[in-house]
């Protein structure tokens, strides 16, 4: 069989809130574009998780090909590092993913798949850590036609269908569909394995194949935005803390609770 | 009716009315005015009593009702398959949603199908000639972003963001039924074991202390539940110690958890990041321990304790105790 994993390359949100933090982050001239060349480009965490769930299907005996895919200029790093994880294919489609939005991604990666002949699952990130959007998976399940199921713990097989564990406000919620499917991972999966060394190494030479839009079938027109983003800035935070003294943690502790209760908030 | 700005709803929350029906009516009333369209709410599956008097306390001009039998449980397949002869019956311009759980699915489906644009985490929208500007959230929080949609779009928001406001004057809603049947709708994910739901809810708590990487070990954040439990309040956490098992992830806080809004929120050990805050500055009392006086929480933080909250948290429970 073939699972097909959707990646994206992202910038470290983690980067990206240390500036917000100390007001440092630059927006480009564009006003919208997160301009410095010192955050890393990562792939997407809940990504990593994707293809941590896919090899942990092949661990548990299912005959597949893990092929991720994905869209962006140049991903090779981050391609590399999912060849390392152990995926057998990696492919890129070259495009600017800032020029998309989540139908011509969607598009893409549908003509993606069928240009593989088809996948027997498909695995995303619940989100994607820059835009937080969460809709590619959903837009994508439409235009193949296939199930989608959101925000899983765990994913296994048995027989011609899926059975995942999602994570739901109400708690675990266990649910079956027929192969193909498209199912989207949450951190609940746990930690993605660390490639080996030997692996890292190997994957070092691994260059991923191309798959431009034309190969694909797709022309300018198929990859035109509904939605665009004109404009970025960053979040105001208030910031009128008041701090409650005191010679030890006793004292801290009553003197908040005792301004809590004189407030009413307790 | 082409054109209309749309609420549209399927679920029920606690007192019977969808979640954030208040709300986002509030945002799609401004955007009909502007647009000098219809602000119609469409309830998919059974409706409850009590939208006829929110409908019109909130200006709406239709109420349009689906109902089939395969709306009972208001699975996504029947769901999106209804939103879908709506938009092609009524051709809305706008269709809101609160973005619930569910809606983060049907949503982009809906949009899909009816080849409309899509945006979710807004906390905003404003009317353009040639369409809208949705301001959302991006990277947890920390940046906002504008998008411009062109043609029909659908658009999650997030209701705790904005507030809700009755009209000036009340409408007398038009109640109208839509034909819908649903009978060749499979619902292709089948439910095995449903989730149930083990006591009381972090979303609906009104007082919650939540711990997290700063408690140093596991069993530390027992301290956390003590301080909780004296307050009569629940046990929340940052992702990390979820991660890490201290907890079970229906504590996590934050952008992928629980979006809380309590009256009181104690963050013991937490760092602020925005991925954490999404989920609890709606809080009316933020207040934040913690032992580096730069840490990022003391921003979003009312009342703010620079110390070591493995010291500080027992000697808030023994306070509280205490009195
Ligand atoms: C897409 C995405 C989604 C995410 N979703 C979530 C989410 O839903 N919820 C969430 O919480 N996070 C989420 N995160 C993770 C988030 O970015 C942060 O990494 C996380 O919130 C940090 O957790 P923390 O504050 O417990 O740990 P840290 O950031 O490690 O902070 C620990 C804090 O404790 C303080 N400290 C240390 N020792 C003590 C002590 N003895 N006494 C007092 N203070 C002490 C430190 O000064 C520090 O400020 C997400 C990240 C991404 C990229
Ligand atoms: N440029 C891309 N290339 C490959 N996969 C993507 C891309 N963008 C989004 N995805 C997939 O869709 C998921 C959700 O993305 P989003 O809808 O942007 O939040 C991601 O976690 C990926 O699995």
């Amino acid at each position: 069989m073939r699972i097909i994993i959707c990646v994206k390359e992202v910038l470290d949100p983690d980067a990206v809130d240390n500036y917000v933090l100390h007001g440092k982050l630059e927006i480009g001239a564009d006003g919208k574009t997160l301009t410095q060349t010192s955050i890393p480009r990562l792939m997407n965490a809940y990504d990593e998780q994707a293809i941590e769930a896919a090899l942990r299907l092949r661990d548990a005996g299912a005959e597949c090909v893990v092929d991720v895919v994905c869209i962006a200029a140049d991903p090779t790093a981050i391609l590399r590092h999912a060849a390392a994880m152990g995926a057998d294919e990696i492919t890129t489609v070259p495009v600017d993913a800032a020029s998309l939005d989540g139908h011509a991604v969607a598009r893409i990666l549908a003509a993606y798949v069928k240009s593989k002949g088809g996948a027997d699952l498909i695995l995303c990130g619940r989100q994607a850590s820059d835009d937080d959007q969460g809709v590619v998976p959903a837009l994508l399940g439409e235009l193949l036609d296939l199930p989608v199921i959101t925000i899983a713990r765990s994913v296994t097989l048995e027989g011609g269908a899926v059975r995942v564990v999602r994570v739901t406000p109400n708690g675990d919620e266990v649910v079956e569909a027929t192969l193909p499917a498209i199912v989207t991972i949450s951190n609940e999966l746990g930690t993605p394995r660390y490639p080996t060394t030997m692996r890292t190494m190997k994957a070092r030479r691994l260059n991923p194949e191309q798959a431009p839009l034309a190969a694909l079938g797709l022309g300018e027109s198929d990859v035109a935005p509904l939605v665009r983003m004109t404009r970025q800035y960053v979040s105001s935070v208030q910031g009128n803390c008041r701090f409650i003294d005191g010679a030890t943690a006793a004292d801290q502790a009553a003197a908040l609770i005792g301004e809590l209760r004189s407030q009413r908030v307790l | 009716m082409a054109n209309a700005v749309v609420f549209c709803s399927f679920d029920r929350g606690k007192d019977g009315l969808p979640a954030g029906a208040e709300e986002v009516l509030t945002l799609g009333r401004k955007l009909a005015a502007e647009r000098g369209v219809d602000l119609d709410w469409v309830v998919l599956g059974p409706m409850s009593e009590a939208v006829a008097a929110t409908a019109s306390k909130l200006g709406v001009a239709h109420i349009d009702h689906m109902d089939d039998p395969a709306l009972a449980e208001l699975r996504p397949e029947a769901v999106i398959a209804a939103v879908h002869v709506y938009c092609r019956q009524a051709s809305p311009g706008l269709v809101l949603m609160t973005q619930t759980f569910d809606a983060r699915l049907v949503a982009p489906r809906a949009a899909a199908r009816n080849g409309a644009g899509v945006v979710m985490n807004a906390v905003g929208i404003a009317s353009k000639s040639d369409g809208i500007t949705v301001t959302a959230t991006a990277y947890g929080g920390d940046t906002r972003v504008e998008y411009d949609v062109a043609g029909p779009a659908v658009v999650g928001v997030v209701a705790d963001s904005l507030l809700a406001e009755a009209a000036a004057v009340p409408s007398a809603p038009e109640s109208r039924s839509i034909a819908v049947d649903l009978a060749g709708v499979q619902e292709r994910v089948r439910v095995v074991q449903k989730a149930v739901t083990e006591g009381p809810r972090l979303e609906e708590a009104q007082i919650i202390v939540a711990g997290g990487r700063g408690l140093q070990e596991a069993q530390n954040y027992r301290l956390v539940e003590d301080l909780a439990a004296a307050l009569g309040g629940m046990a929340g956490a940052s992702r990390p110690i979820v991660d890490d098992g201290w907890t079970d992830s229906s504590h996590q806080v934050g952008l992928t958890g629980k979006i809380t809004r309590p009256v009181l929120y104690i963050a013991a050990g937490i760092s602020g990041a925005s991925q954490h805050m999404v989920g609890c500055t709606a809080a009316k009392t933020l207040v934040a321990i913690n032992k580096d006086p730069g840490a990022a929480i003391f921003k979003y933080a009312q009342y703010g304790i620079v110390g070591d909250c493995l010291e500080v948290l027992p000697e808030l429970t023994k306070a509280v105790k205490g009195a």
